[in-house]
C-alpha cells in the first residue's frame, strides 16, 4: 500500500464503500470482462466519437478500482496488473463526481446490453451516494436534496402553496365542469385511492392535477390528496443517498396508512414510480401495507372497467410515446402507456428503438438539476433528438416529469416542431363526460320494463329492473354474492356454473348483460369470451370480466377481439359492481372501445 | 511417452486442478460471505408473464439468444467470434482430459481430433482478431488492463497449442509439453484474472435477472412492435 497521505473525505469513502457493497454490487465489480459491448449503448458514447472517457466500462473502472484496491485479491497483491487504485485527495473525489455525476444519467441502457449482467447504473449510483455522503456533489444535487430533507418536497414547496393549488385547481374544475360539487379532497380517510404528485406539478404544471381530479371525479373514485407526505419523487435515487431515499419513501407510506388508504396512486414520474413503487421499500426497510401503482395503470382500469368513456377523436394529432428509464427498464412499464395511448389518441406512432431499448431522455439520473453539466447533457440528446424526429409526430408523450423537462429542453435545443405532454393530459381531453349519474337512471329506464313510481326515489332504488343478466362464475359463493347484489338492484338474474352452460342460456335467453370469470374448469373464460364475440347473436352483449387472477388477462387482452366492456378484480365490492354494470348497460357495448 | 510429458499430462494436471478447485471455492465463500445480497421487498410490478424466476432463467439464457440484446444483436460478427471462442475453451479443456484419460476414443475416432484441431484453430484466429480490436480500437485500450491483454495473449496460444496437439499420436512431444505446462499455468491463473468471470456470470445475471423478473423487465419480448429497430444512430 502507497504511504501517501489520505484526506480525511478521501478516507470516509473507502471506509464506506468496503461497507456499501453488496453481493448484487460485488457481482457487478467482479464480473466486467472489458469486452465493450456495452460501448455504443450508451447515448454520451454515441455522441462523443473518440472520446474514451465516455465509455461504460471505463467510467465503470473509476469505481471499480477502488473495489479492486482494496477488497479483491489481486488488485491488493498487484494493483498495476488489473488497474487498481485508490483515491487520496479531495480533488480526485471531485473528477469522481464529474463522472458518476456528469457523464451518466444512471439509464440502465448498458446494463441491459451488457451480456455479463453488470449493472453499472446500480454501481455509479453507489458512487454517487459515496461521494454525498462527503459533502462531494454537484450544487444542484445538494439544494434540492436539502429541500427534500428539510421541507419535504425536491422543490421547496411549502405546505401552504400547496394546499392553495389544490383549491385553485379545485375551482377551475368546478368552473370546467360547471358542477359546485366537484371537489380534490384532501385527507379525507379510508379512500379507496391515495394520489400523490410530482412537486413539479403543485409548481410549474398544475394543469396535470386537475385533469387527474377531473379523471377520479368521472370515474367516481373515493380519493384523496394527503397534505404531508404527498411527494413522491425521490432525489436519493439521483443522489444514491439511501438514508434520503428511506425517509422520503417512508413519508409517502405514513400518509397512506395514517388516512387508512387501500392504494397508493402515483403520478406519471419516471423515478418517482420507481423510488416509491420498487426501490423505498428496500431503502425505508418496510414491506407496504398496501397496493401501489402508477397512474397510468389506474386510468387504463377505468376505461377497462368502463368507468370513464373516452374519445380518442378528441385528440386527432399525431403522437408519439417515449419511454422513461424509470418506468421501462427498471419497472417493466412497457405496454399499459401503449394500451392507454391507443384508446385515448387517434394517431400513435411508435419511435425507435422503444421500450427496454429506448434511450434515456438525457435529463434523467438528476441531469436536470446539475447545470454544469447542461451542455454536455445537450449535446449527448442528438441521439434522443434524432429519435424524436425521426417519428414526425407532433407530440411527444411520456408517463415521467423529469422526461417532459428533459424533452422539452432538448426539444427547444434542437429546434424540433414538437411539443411534450402526459397521458393524464390526453385522458382528461378525452373524457367523454355524461350527465350526472341519478338522472341518467331514470332516463335509461327500458320502455318495456313495468310502470313504476315515477319518483327519482324508486327508480334509483332499482336501478337495474327489467335488465336481464347473466352470471357466469364456477364458484357457488360468488354467483350467490353477485346475484343478490344485482336481483336486490332490480335485475333478473340467470346463472351458470361453468361456461359452456353459461352459452347455452346466453343463447336461450339473450342477456343484456353477462358477466364472466375467467378462471373456470372446462373451457376458460377467455376462450368463452372468444366464444360469445364469434357468435352472431351474442357479439353485441356487453361482458363485464370479474376474476381474482388478473394475470389472466391475457387471455382477453392478448386476443385480436374487441375488448369487454367492464373488468373488475375480486373479491368486487357492492357498490363497485353497481357502478360498472349500471354504466356499462348506461353506454352501450360499442362506445366503450 | 516420456516421463517429462507424463508428469505434465497426469500429476501436474490434477495437482493444479486441486489448488484451482480449493482457490475456486475459497473466493466463492469470500463473495457469499463477505458480501450479503442486498434484500429486495418490492411487491412485484409489470406483466403477469415476467416473474422473479422467469427472470433469472432469462437472464442465464440470455448468452444464447443474441437477439433479445441489442448488443449482440446488431454486432453479429461480434456474436460469432464469442461462440467460437468460447467453444475453443470448452475444447480445449476437454482435450487436456481426453489427451490423458481417454487417448483410445482419439484414435478410435479421427473426427474428434478434427473436431478439436478445427475449433481450437478457429479460437485461435479469434484470439488474433480480438487482440489486434483490443490494440487498435482507442476505446478498447482504454478499458483495457494487462490482465486483459495476457489473458487474450495466453489463450490464443494456448489454442494454437491445443490445436497443434488435438491428434495426441505423432504430435512432437514439445508441442503437448507446451500445451500441458500452459494448461497447468492457465488452471493456476484463471483464479486470478478476468478468465474467472464465468464463475460470476451467473451470480450476477441471477441477481440482475430476479430483480427485473419481479419487475416485469424480464423476459423482454422482442416481438413487440418496432422493438430494436433504430433510426438513432
Ligand atoms: S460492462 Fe459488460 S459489456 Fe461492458 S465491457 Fe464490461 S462485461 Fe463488457
Ligand atoms: S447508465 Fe446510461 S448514461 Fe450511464 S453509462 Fe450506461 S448507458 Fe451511459
Amino acid at each position: 500500500m502507497s504511504t501517501q497521505v489520505r484526506s480525511y473525505k478521501a478516507n470516509k469513502v473507502l471506509e464506506r464503500l468496503t461497507k456499501k457493497v453488496n453481493r448484487q454490487i460485488a457481482g457487478t465489480m467482479l464480473a466486467c470482462v472489458h469486452c465493450g459491448q456495452c460501448t455504443d449503448s450508451c447515448h454520451y458514447v454515441q455522441t462523443n466519437p473518440g472520446d474514451h472517457t465516455f465509455v461504460p466500462a471505463w467510467k465503470a473502472d473509476r469505481v471499480r478500482k477502488l473495489f479492486k484496491r482494496h477488497m479483491d485479491w489481486t488488485g491488493r497483491v498487484i494493483p498495476w496488473w488489473v488497474k487498481a487504485g485508490s483515491v487520496y485527495t479531495d480533488e480526485e473525489l471531485e473528477e469522481l463526481k464529474d463522472i458518476v455525476f456528469g457523464k451518466c444519467t444512471n439509464c440502465r441502457r448498458c446494463t441491459l446490453n451488457c451480456p455479463m449482467g453488470v449493472d453499472f447504473a446500480t454501481m455509479n449510483r453507489m458512487a454517487r451516494g459515496l461521494l454525498v455522503s462527503v459533502g462531494i456533489m454537484p450544487e444542484g444535487v445538494a439544494v434540492v436534496s436539502k429541500d427534500q430533507w428539510e421541507i419535504g418536497n425536491q422543490m421547496g414547496v411549502l405546505k401552504e402553496d400547496y394546499l392553495d393549488t389544490l383549491e385553485w385547481m379545485e375551482e377551475e374544475l368546478r368552473s370546467d365542469l360547471d358542477d359546485p360539487t366537484v371537489e380534490i379532497p384532501v385527507d379525507k380517510e379510508d379512500c379507496e385511492v391515495v394520489y400523490t404528485i410530482n412537486p413539479r406539478e403543485a409548481k410549474y404544471d398544475p394543469r396535470t392535477i386537475s385533469d387527474a381530479a377531473k379523471i377520479f371525479h368521472v370515474a367516481g373514485e373515493n380519493w384523496t390528496m394527503p397534505s404531508e407526505g404527498w411527494d413522491m419523487t425521490n432525489f436519493g435515487l439521483f443522489s444514491g443517498d439511501d438514508d434520503l431515499g428511506g425517509a422520503v419513501a417512508r413519508r409517502v407510506y405514513e400518509a397512506v396508512v395514517r388516512l387508512r388508504g387501500k392504494k397508493l396512486v402515483i403520478s406519471e414520474c419516471g423515478h418517482g414510480y420507481r423510488s416509491t413503487r420498487c426501490e423505498g421499500p428496500n431503502w425505508g426497510g418496510v414491506d407496504l401495507p398496501f397496493e401501489a401503482e402508477s397512474s397510468v395503470l389506474t386510468m387504463l382500469r377505468y376505461i377497462k372497467e368502463g368507468r370513464i368513456k373516452v374519445d380518442p377523436s378528441k385528440n386527432d394529432f399525431s403522437v408519439t410515446f417515449h419511454d422513461s428509464c424509470n418506468n421501462a427498464r427498471s419497472c417493466g412499464l412497457f405496454e399499459e402507456p401503449r394500451e392507454l395511448l391507443n384508446l385515448v389518441t387517434s394517431d400513435f406512432r411508435e419511435m425507435y428503438p422503444n421500450r427496454a431499448e429506448n434511450y434515456c431522455c438525457t435529463g434523467g439520473g438528476g441531469a436536470m438539476s446539475m447545470s454544469e453539466y447542461a451542455p454536455m447533457r445537450l449535446k449527448s440528446a442528438k441521439v434522443k433528438a434524432d429519435q424524436l424526429a425521426a417519428t414526425g409526430a407532433e407530440y411527444v408523450v411520456t408517463s415521467c416529469h423529469n422526461c417532459v423537462d428533459g424533452l422539452n429542453d432538448l426539444i427547444k435545443h434542437y429546434k424540433l416542431p414538437m411539443k411534450v405532454t402526459q397521458l393524464v393530459n390526453l385522458v382528461a381531453d378525452a373524457l367523454v363526460i355524461e350527465p350526472a349519474k341519478a338522472s341518467v337512471v331514470v332516463e335509461k329506464k327500458p320502455e318495456a320494463a313495468p310502470a313504476v313510481d315515477e319518483t327519482p326515489t324508486v327508480a334509483a332504488a332499482l336501478p337495474l329492473e327489467g335488465r336481464k343478466i347473466l352470471v357466469i362464475d364456477d364458484e357457488p359463493d360468488i354467483r350467490t354474492f353477485l346475484s343478490t347484489v344485482l336481483e336486490d338492484n332490480g335485475a333478473s338474474v340467470l346463472t351458470a356454473g361453468n361456461g359452456d352452460e353459461g352459452m347455452e342460456k346466453a343463447r336461450a335467453e339473450r342477456p343484456d348483460l353477462i358477466t364472466l370469470d375467467l378462471n373456470m374448469p372446462g373451457r376458460d373464460g377467455g376462450q368463452i369470451y372468444s366464444a360469445i364475440r364469434a357468435d352472431e347473436d351474442l357479439k353485441d352483449i356487453p361482458v363485464v370480466i370479474i376474476t381474482g387472477k388478473p394475470e389472466l388477462r391475457k387471455l382477453i387482452y392478448d386476443k385480436d377481439v374487441r375488448r369487454p366492456e367492464g373488468y373488475l378484480d375480486k373479491p368486487v365490492k357492492e357498490d363497485t359492481l353497481l357502478t360498472n354494470v349500471r354504466k356499462v348497460l348506461e353506454v352501450g357495448a360499442d362506445d366503450v372501445n | 511417452m516420456s516421463e517429462a510429458l507424463h508428469f505434465a499430462e497426469h500429476t501436474l494436471q490434477e495437482a493444479t486442478l486441486v489448488i484451482m478447485a480449493i482457490v475456486y471455492t475459497s473466493r466463492l465463500v469470500w463473495l457469499f460471505r463477505r458480501f450479503k445480497a442486498g434484500k429486495e421487498r418490492q411487491g412485484p410490478t409489470g406483466a403477469p408473464n415476467t416473474t422473479p424466476r422467469k427472470g433469472f432463467l432469462y437472464s442465464w439464457a440470455i448468452i444464447g439468444m443474441p437477439w433479445v440484446m441489442e448488443s449482440s444483436r446488431t454486432k453479429p460478427i461480434m456474436y460469432g467470434t464469442f461462440v467460437i471462442f468460447h467453444l475453443g475453451v470448452v475444447l480445449a479443456i476437454a482435450e487436456s482430459f481426453i489427451i490423458p484419460y481417454g487417448a483410445s476414443m482419439l484414435a478410435a475416432n479421427p473426427w474428434l481430433a478434427t473436431l478439436i484441431q478445427v475449433s481450437t484453430g478457429a479460437a485461435c484466429a479469434v484470439g488474433v482478431f480480438r487482440i489486434i480490436r483490443r490494440v487498435s480500437d482507442s476505446n478498447m485500450r482504454a478499458i483495457s488492463s494487462p490482465d486483459d491483454y495476457f489473458s487474450l495473449v495466453l489463450l490464443t496460444v494456448w489454442f494454437a497449442f491445443a490445436s497443434l496437439s488435438a491428434p495426441n499420436q505423432g504430435v512432437p512431444e514439445w508441442v503437448l509439453l507446451t500445451y500441458f505446462w500452459m494448461t497447468a499455468f492457465f488452471l493456476l491463473y484463471v483464479p486470478f484474472s478476468k478468465i474467472s468471470h464465468y464463475l460470476y456470470y451467473p451470480i450476477t445475471r441471477y441477481y440482475l435477472g430476479k430483480s427485473l423478473g419481479n419487475r416485469g423487465v424480464y423476459p423482454i419480448v422482442p416481438s413487440a412492435p418496432g422493438y430494436g429497430e433504430s433510426t438513432a444512430k
